[in-house]
């Protein structure tokens, strides 16, 4: 990608611990104690944010324009800049990085929640399908994932022994995350949809997450690290998943292209893998499995820990960041996805100033 | 802390849908038991047909009909089948490639368990008894002791007395709807006949109903304030069409009513007074029903009415 005018960082992150239901908050309840931290960490009040935007979907728990009412939480009045994505906070972090490379903005605010105690998700998630030939058999989003598992196994990628070693490892991480759900020695369990059993899948979850963006001089001023945004890019594939190679994501591959990703190694790697199988599939579109790399991937656990629908892909670039701005990385991929079976893919780079 | 609330939701929306002529096609055919397949820009035949060339977005146009069995080219053994799911007992997920097709289909496999399934065996389709002109119209798919077909596919008009033109899908969400730690307190006080509403302890304003937050300020509303019960109409309008389901004759009133200590107005019918008299100003109080858990309507109080500026930042 052309070299941008603007540079932008995250000088900020927060998220709320995920649980599996949050029934005694609303969705504004359960959010406004997030952003109150990122705007806290950031010194700076919602008058002070040039533009904010949200990612949330009304499916989720069934309250329609759920995002104008957890938009009382910003404090929108005077009458503030805004936008909202019907998908993961992530592409409302690509929506905000935009806006402040047009000069529009110098500080944006990023947060996405979801709730999915209330319903079904894995039913919710069907109503996301092609509504003529798909959706009317209610394939539910585990479904899916264990077709894609299986089709990776038939060709050679992997095995259950080694998906089992992801959620193991992925939920060992997530004992040093305060946040996470899911920790610690977690069983394989029964089979939910062969061959995906219920340890190679993501718990279900409520959570919220916000992160700041901040241009150039302004993000130095506000945090001693700001974590760069070097590149972000993302790409999508055929809505159709017979016409798909299951087992590969081009998409990931060419967002990580154009994200400069592969200009430099990285030594850390957030993957928004809800399931196990998947983070295979994106291990190797990203060559994570060479013989000589030794990036840390996922270690704040990744979704198979916490996974707040529409939130985890934000989370993912939050975390990287965070690393970057502890001094843990110098040099991150942070990376989100939508859809069903990787549908659609984010990556980011993001790197430290020495 | 009151107790949190609950209360089951249903969202359930029949989404009628046109189609474009591959897909009337297409579907079509399964109601007269023939599978058609596209051919892509790239040669490939797209099974189930697209409008779109999945690589180029090109228009695709050329029909051909493909058959009705073909080999699984991924699977996954489904236990415990779920609601609107094609079988009711425990099936095999597949994505099926059709003889003739380059790509593949998504459906059920009606087999008797996760060990007479395995990727690359042969299946056919199990039609549905009564076939609309949906993707339904097969049942599911089956095993097939039949080698592939090797034949190239053979074009099709796509003609089909009575072509299906559009398609309605029955969608139902079930949910446990709960409003949050504030609505709750909202809701249990007026379960007791009381309107409570929450103070933002920045600006002061006082919320009813109360969402939790303080719009303008961005914070949590941290003190509960009993308000009303009687109020003042800031707006109104008159409804002239009877909607579905409620039991109002109109034309009704309708209108913003500013509670006695409330800085935000809540809205309810008016009743007790000829439509064309409601005003704004008027003084109203709340009218309940034996066991409502809200007010049915409110009604004039016969105070005179209130002065415009004591409500004309509430309108």
């Amino acid at each position: 990608m052309p070299d941008p005018m603007r540079e932008v960082a995250v000088v900020a992150f927060g998220q709320s611990d995920h649980v599996r239901d949050s029934a005694e908050t609303s969705e504004v309840e359960m959010l406004m104690p997030v952003l109150h931290d990122v705007l806290g960490q950031a010194g700076l009040k919602a008058r002070d944010i040039g533009f904010t935007c949200s990612g949330s979907s009304d499916y989720l728990a069934g309250r329609a324009f759920s995002f104008t009412m957890a938009l009382d939480g910003v404090g929108a009045w005077p009458p503030i800049a805004e936008s909202h994505v019907e998908t993961d906070g992530a592409w409302a972090l690509y929506e905000a990085w935009v806006k402040i490379l047009t000069g529009e903005a110098d500080t944006a605010l990023v947060y996405a929640y979801g709730k999915s105690s209330p319903g079904d998700v894995r039913e919710v998630l069907t109503r996301q399908l092609d509504p003529y030939y798909v959706a009317p058999l209610w394939p539910d989003s585990v479904a899916l994932a264990a077709l894609q598992a299986q089709a990776l196994i038939d060709a050679g990628h992997t095995d259950e022994r080694e998906l089992a070693r992801i959620a193991a490892r992925s939920r060992t991480a997530a004992a040093d995350n305060p946040h996470a759900q899911l920790t610690g020695s977690v069983p394989a369990g029964d089979y939910l949809v062969a061959p995906l059993r219920a340890g190679d899948c993501p718990p279900v979850s409520d959570g919220a997450a916000a992160v700041v963006l901040a241009a150039g001089d302004t993000a130095r001023r506000l945090t001693d690290r700001p974590a760069w945004i070097r590149g972000i890019d993302h790409r999508i594939e055929a809505h159709s998943l017979g016409v798909r190679d299951l087992a590969a994501s081009p998409s990931t591959r060419l967002a990580a292209e154009r994200a400069g990703y592969f200009e430099h190694p990285v030594d850390t790697a957030e993957l928004h893998a809800p399931f196990t199988s998947q983070e295979v599939v994106l291990r190797r579109a990203l060559d994570l499995d060479g013989a000589d790399t030794q990036v840390v991937v996922n270690p704040s656990g990744g979704a198979l820990a916490a996974n707040p629908v529409m939130a985890a892909g934000l989370i993912r670039i939050g975390e990287a960041a965070d690393r970057i701005r502890r001094g843990a990385s110098d040099r991150a991929l942070a990376h989100a996805t939508s859809g069903p079976c990787l549908q659609q893919n984010l990556v980011a780079v993001l790197e430290g100033e020495s | 802390m009151s107790e949190v609330l609950t209360a089951p939701l249903v969202v359930e929306f029949p989404f009628t849908r046109s189609l474009g002529p591959v897909q009337s096609a297409f579907l079509t055919g399964l109601r007269e038991g023939t599978v058609l397949g596209v051919r892509a820009g790239d040669g490939r035949i797209v099974v189930p047909p697209t409008e779109y060339d999945p690589v180029t977005a090109e228009e695709t146009r050329e029909l051909v009909e493909v058959a009705p069995a073909g080999t699984v080219t991924t699977w996954a053994w489904n236990p415990a089948p779920r609601r609107g799911q094609p079988l009711a007992t425990p099936f095999a997920w597949v994505l099926v490639r059709l003889d003739g097709a380059d790509t593949a289909l998504l459906h059920a496999l009606d087999a008797p368990g996760p060990d007479a399934v395995r990727t690359g065996m042969r299946v056919r389709i199990r039609w549905a008894a009564e076939r609309t002109g949906a993707i339904t119209d097969i049942a599911c798919f089956e095993p097939h002791d039949q080698p592939p077909d090797e034949g190239q596919p053979a074009a099709h008009d796509g003609h089909f007395a009575a072509p299906v033109t559009g398609i309605t899908t029955p969608a139902r969400l079930d949910y446990t709807y709960a409003p949050g730690r504030a609505q709750s307190r909202y809701l249990q006080a007026l379960g007791g006949r009381k309107t409570i509403g929450e103070r933002c302890p920045s600006c002061r304003k006082v919320y009813v109903p109360p969402r939790g937050a303080c719009p303008t300020c961005g914070v949590a509303t941290d003190t509960q304030v009993e308000v009303g019960p009687r109020g003042t109409v800031t707006t109104f309008c008159i409804v002239n069409i009877k909607a579905r389901n409620v039991d109002i004759e109109v034309p009704y009133v309708y209108a913003h009513i500013a509670l006695d200590g409330a800085d935000l107005a809540l809205h309810a019918r008016i009743g007790g007074i000829p439509y064309d008299q409601v005003r704004m100003g008027l003084r109203v109080e709340p009218v309940w029903t034996e066991d409502g858990r809200y007010p049915d309507h409110y009604r004039p109080t016969g105070e005179p009415d209130a002065d415009y500026d004591s409500y004309k930042e509430l309108i």
